[in-house]
């Protein structure tokens, strides 16, 4: 404890600073001379990294100061949206906290990436790659089932991405239904019966504004059957 | 009597076509719905139809587009009052107060507030706009070149940024995030790939209407989720209270205020009607005896903020229709619509389609009229929406948001960017940064780097160049003492009121259940 700072606040300059000097470095990458402009492409970049970088070191006095004081002045609508207030009530502040959820949003991304290393170690077609992709997540809706009964915030974070993550391979008719049965657990409906409904209502009003109605072209995905599935739904409905 | 006779004109030809008059209330009906359903917008509904206008005329085109403007514009208000979600940023301010009258049982008057609110400054600001047209498009083309527009973007920002987080420092932090963001692509000058990470998608840069639903739609589903954990979330309590004929003359000045602010907000390109929503809510705040009451439930708060809005949407059709500029990303989405027709926006529209200009003209004045009738006869039903569980409503909002995401440019990556920016939003907000503020960052950024680009180049690149322009000077003086004032707020003036929250609670033992 310096002054009023506390390790939270020493974690967040830290991120800000490190992520101006980041942002800072990989600037030269661009930094071309434009014949009929002498500022270049990175005077402007350069210029916000040095305003960040002030701004965050302003913040870190400020807490220094004032602590978490909010500042006068201010039109509160971030004090006052209830963020902070939930994630204070839900005990959701402490670095484990956040480690574990960052560990738990890597899942869509080990998805995004793991598949392709593995194939190409293998030296794997399509199908191969298919399959891969297929096992890969198969193990990680595994894990996601297993956390979700006592992790649920960081699987509500998560569990969107993970869906976004998957849409390309599996399809949107395909996902979509175990998706909202997913968010309403997550939100804590339990009963079988509401869930199974609602899910009904929620797919079927969603093919029928957009797939009939308005011809929205969603992903139907890329791996078989989920392909032929997505695809017989649209024909069916279309 | 020219502008009398041209109005008929485009409303005859506007209701005498059956097809014309379907697509006049499925926009009225659309933009409304889409404004009032969280988690989706009329940018999602504009997004979702852009590519369909092509079998539509370019008068029902732009017309439909239109009056989706003008309505979503007010439906966005429902949600920012309902559920805190502003439908689209230039609700983000009506939030601020609507949000804590709906949550002290006062929902039905801030949304009657709304409806009412809305439908004056739009009709007004539509009248005005018929009237003035050329001679305001006039002074902009002669008073406002590129030093001018920067200078308004950089006052603007600087307004901005004590709005929204919990201190002035978070608020430039939050800005400051989205003029990072808008720079990633390609440099408006040269053409240089900046930030692109050898990926081909950040190449045309991070669109903002997944990045608007992330923010606003999904980092809110997320907030909801931990607010359930714990059992703090809590349904809106509901009344339909609508606020007396008194109560509105009482803030007269309030709305004639919001009209002025939002009708120059609006017709200034690139600036449009959320600049205006914050800044009708901030010169209330600045003029107010009581500004401490704002943020806790302010009524004047809901007024000021959807009578500029909505002000904004008549003049924002101005610089789009008489010099080719968006004023935001809907009349950004008109181009669209304009160039699948092979036609541009701009002064020749006038010469050659001043049918197509009076029609959307009367459709706009109709348009805003309709807020008033169908607003108080839809308000009901809306509420309506608040009895719906949340368990039940979030599947079907994080999923409209994918088709909104996933329909702007047929990408899956867009609904990783989209739940992405969600995430990101999500953690923002607990740490008391701005959404509103890096959206608006987001959006204004690639035009103030492009006008501060043709600025330096028009002034032979000397600084001196601005001295010789008064409104660029005034604009930018404005705009650095706001920041100095807020600098000095920030380190010399103790808060009015403690944050509701603090992290300076002594630590607490680690719930039985984690999530």
């Amino acid at each position: 404890m310096i002054g009023r700072l506390r390790v939270g606040h020493l974690v967040e300059a830290g991120l800000w600073l490190t992520l101006c000097l980041f942002l800072y470095i990989y600037s030269f990458e661009f930094d071309k001379d434009i014949e009929i402009y002498k500022f270049g492409a990175t005077a402007w970049p350069r210029t916000i990294i040095l305003l960040m970088a002030l701004a965050a070191i302003g913040q870190l006095i400020h807490h220094y100061v004032k602590g978490d004081e909010a500042s006068s002045q201010m039109i509160s609508a971030a004090v006052d949206d209830g963020a902070e207030e939930a994630a204070h009530e839900a005990h959701h502040e402490s670095l484990n906290w956040y480690l574990s959820t960052f560990a738990l949003l890597a899942i869509p991304f080990i998805y995004m990436r793991v598949p392709d290393w593995i194939a190409a170690m293998f030296s794997a077609g399509d199908s191969g790659l298919h399959l891969a992709r297929i096992v890969c997540a198969a193990i990680l809706v595994a894990i996601v089932i297993y956390f979700i009964r006592h992790h649920r915030v960081r699987v509500a974070l998560m569990l969107p991405l993970f869906f976004a993550a998957l849409l390309e391979d599996f399809g949107f008719y395909t996902l979509a239904p175990f998706f909202i049965i997913g968010v309403m657990y997550v939100f804590g409906e339990r009963r079988a019966k509401p869930m199974a409904l609602v899910m009904a209502l929620i797919y079927g009003l969603l093919l029928m504004l957009f797939v009939k109605i308005l011809f929205v072209g969603l992903p139907v995905g890329n791996i078989k059957p989920f392909y032929d599935i997505g695809s017989w739904v649209v024909t069916v409905l279309q | 009597m020219d502008t009398w006779n041209n109005f008929l004109q485009g409303t005859i030809t506007l209701f005498s076509d059956p097809i014309g008059i379907l697509i006049f209330f499925g926009g009225v009906i659309g933009g409304m719905l889409f404004g009032a359903i969280p988690g989706v917008s009329m940018l999602t509904l504009a997004a979702i139809l852009l590519p369909f206008t092509a079998h539509l005329s370019p008068e029902h085109g732009i017309m439909l587009f239109s009056v989706i403007y003008c309505t979503g514009v007010y439906g966005g208000a429902i949600t920012a009052i309902l559920f805190n979600i502003p439908g689209a940023p230039e609700n983000a301010p009506t939030a601020f107060d609507g949000y804590p009258m709906t949550q002290n049982g006062q929902a039905g008057k801030a949304v009657g507030a709304a409806v009412m609110c809305s439908a004056l400054g739009g009709v007004v600001s539509t009248i005005i706009m018929m009237i003035a047209t050329a001679p305001i498009a006039d002074w902009a083309i002669s008073a406002f070149g590129p030093p001018e527009i920067f200078a308004l973007v950089f006052f603007g920002l600087a307004v901005a940024a004590s709005v929204g987080a919990k201190t002035f420092w978070k608020g430039w932090l939050s800005i400051l995030i989205g003029l990072m963001v808008a720079v990633v692509g390609l440099d408006p000058v040269g053409g240089i790939e900046r930030y692109d990470f050898e990926m081909p998608y950040l190449l045309a840069g991070i669109h903002f209407i997944p990045t608007i639903l992330g923010f606003f739609a999904v980092s809110e589903i997320f907030v909801q989720a931990e607010k359930k954990v714990r059992g703090s979330y809590q349904a809106p309590k509901m009344s339909v209270d609508f606020p007396s004929l008194q109560e509105l003359i009482a803030h007269k000045f309030a709305v004639v205020r919001s009209i002025v602010i939002g009708f120059f907000c609006g017709i200034l390109p690139g600036i449009g009607a959320t600049l205006a929503a914050f800044m009708g809510y901030n010169e209330a705040v600045r003029w107010s005896k009581t500004p401490e009451e704002f943020g806790k439930g302010k009524l004047e708060g809901v007024i000021s903020s959807e009578t500029a809005n909505n002000a904004a949407t008549g003049a924002a059709m101005i610089p789009l229709l008489a010099l080719g500029l968006p004023g935001g990303a809907l009349t950004a989405m008109m181009v669209g619509v304009f160039q699948m027709h092979d036609m541009e926006p701009g002064p020749l529209v006038f010469l050659n389609s001043a049918d197509l200009v009076w029609v959307v003209f009367a459709a706009m004045f109709f348009a805003n009229c309709s807020i008033l009738l169908i607003g108080f006869l839809e308000t009901k039903t809306i509420i309506n929406l608040l009895r719906i569980p949340f368990q039940f409503l979030a599947p079907m909002i994080l999923l409209l948001a994918t088709v909104g995401a996933y329909a702007v440019r047929g990408l899956t990556i867009d609904v990783v960017v989209m739940f992405l920016a969600g995430v990101v939003g999500f953690f923002l907000r607990r740490s008391g940064y701005s959404v509103a503020g890096i959206v608006l960052g987001l959006i204004l950024g690639k035009i103030g780097e492009q006008t501060f680009a043709q600025a330096m180049q028009m002034l032979h690149f000397e600084w001196s160049g601005f001295f010789n322009r008064p409104i660029a000077l005034l604009l930018l003086v404005a705009g650095l003492l706001t920041l100095c004032g807020s600098i000095y707020g920030a380190f010399f003036k103790k808060a009015s009121a403690p944050a509701p929250t603090g992290s300076d609670h002594p630590p607490e033992p680690p719930p039985p259940a984690g999530g």
